[in-house]
């Protein structure tokens, strides 16, 4: 087998510090990164909620039974703050969240919080203190600087350890990608400062990578030299980016039920904002229903879903492009 | 959120014979009711939690496995993703 002559890969993180766990989750929840700190643990980022239940019992696994003490957020989306509830239960936990979330939070806006506009579900938390880019966090045996990290979401936070250049970089930098410019489908700025965050990424040149979804990885440089080319594809093209915004936001319901009617699809759609948003701006000579008919198209040809009937069907493994 | 995924599976290759292997996560993210497995990708906690640091034989071991129960659960009626 070709695999077999291939040189043995070390998992990059192999090279985490003693007492920091990367949890590498789908596509629906987050990664978590848990960290021994003594007696206590702290995590980063808690997936979605209907995994909540399975990111419990993994914190309680790899912890070994020691109690949760903080949870810190790198954003808000719900796919990184949907197990915070279920977590903050267990006992004296302290939330942290980016400063710029706070007023939502504490009136538990959805509609700022994005989950109107997303349709997508997230049980309400609280938090105890706010992060801001320039903090420094102790986080298990390191120092963790907080960093900006606009884009994707305006107020989004990554956390840098410059001993051993680890960066957990959120939804900035993927191996193959980054979180969608949500904010450019209703005309506030996003390009700029995701490109400012890609800048930042670069100049830090961390030796492993920590992303918010998918594996950990090192070579930091090809990834965000990919990161720029799409960057500059979307940039150029904001249909482009508003077509990949309905596809991300299609896929990541059918992740949650598994199959619909395209019917069933549409009338869930029309509680989110940003697909409202999307049509009014980029297709208006369409209905919402055909706009919708059309992101399904694209997510079958891509591969990343299947019809079956009248029913359309997530595929396993199978991503938006 | 919100992905910008990589294809994990390309078509026609079976996941375990890739370098790097791909996560077996199909975003069911749920243990059957005896703590056993994820119904959804039949990796155990254990294994979910280590994943990230696994090198690939040790990921070729653990898609071998879930393969096993997986087949063992369809036999007994073990619950599937719908």
């Amino acid at each position: 087998m070709l695999s077999q002559l291939a040189p043995a890969a070390e998992a990059p993180s192999g090279a985490l510090p003693p007492g920091m766990h990367v949890l590498e989750r789908g596509w629906l929840s987050s990664n978590s990164v848990l960290f021994e700190e003594g007696d206590r643990l702290t995590v980063v980022d808690t997936g979605y909620v209907l995994h909540a239940r399975q990111t419990a019992a993994l914190i309680d696994r790899v912890g070994r039974g020691r109690p949760l003490a903080r949870i810190i957020n790198t954003h808000l989306h719900s796919d990184h703050v949907g197990g915070n509830a279920r977590l903050a239960r267990s006992g004296a936990v302290s939330i942290q969240i980016p400063a710029g979330g706070a007023d939502a939070v504490r009136r538990w806006d959805v509609e700022r919080l994005g989950y109107r506009a997303t349709a997508q579900r997230c049980p309400r938390f609280g938090f105890d203190r706010l992060l801001r880019a320039g903090d420094m966090l102790r986080l298990g045996a390191g120092c963790w600087q907080v960093l900006a990290a606009a884009g994707h979401d305006p107020d989004m936070l990554m956390l840098y350890e410059a001993d051993r250049r680890i960066l957990i970089s959120a939804d900035a930098l993927w191996e193959h990608g980054f979180g969608a410019i949500f904010p450019e489908i209703e005309g506030e700025p996003g390009f700029v400062e995701q490109r400012r965050s890609l800048d930042l990424i670069a100049r830090l040149g961390p030796s492993l990578v920590i992303p918010g979804h998918g594996p950990p990885f090192r070579d930091a440089g090809a990834a965000v030299r990919r990161a720029y080319q799409r960057l500059d594809a979307l940039q150029s093209s904001p249909e482009r980016n508003a077509r990949h915004v309905l596809k991300v936001l299609v896929k990541f319901w059918l992740l949650q039920v598994g199959q619909a009617t395209v019917a069933r699809l549409i009338e869930h759609f029309r509680q989110a904002r940003y697909a409202h948003s999307v049509h009014q701006r980029y297709f208006a000579n369409l209905t919402f229903g055909q706009m919708l008919e059309q992101t399904v198209e694209q997510l079958c040809a891509a591969g990343a879903t299947v019809m079956e009937g009248p029913k359309v069907r997530s595929v396993d493994g199978a991503g938006t492009d | 959120m919100n992905q910008d995924c990589p294809r994990e599976h390309p078509t026609g290759a079976e996941p375990e014979s890739q370098t790097p292997v791909p996560s077996p996560c199909n975003s069911v993210c749920r243990m059957a009711p005896d703590g056993a497995y994820c119904v959804g990708c039949f990796r155990t906690l254990d294994e979910i939690a280590g994943w990230a640091g696994f090198d690939d034989a040790r990921r070729r071991l653990v898609w071998r496995q879930l393969r096993q129960r997986k087949a063992q659960a369809g036999q007994s009626g073990g619950e599937q993703r719908c």
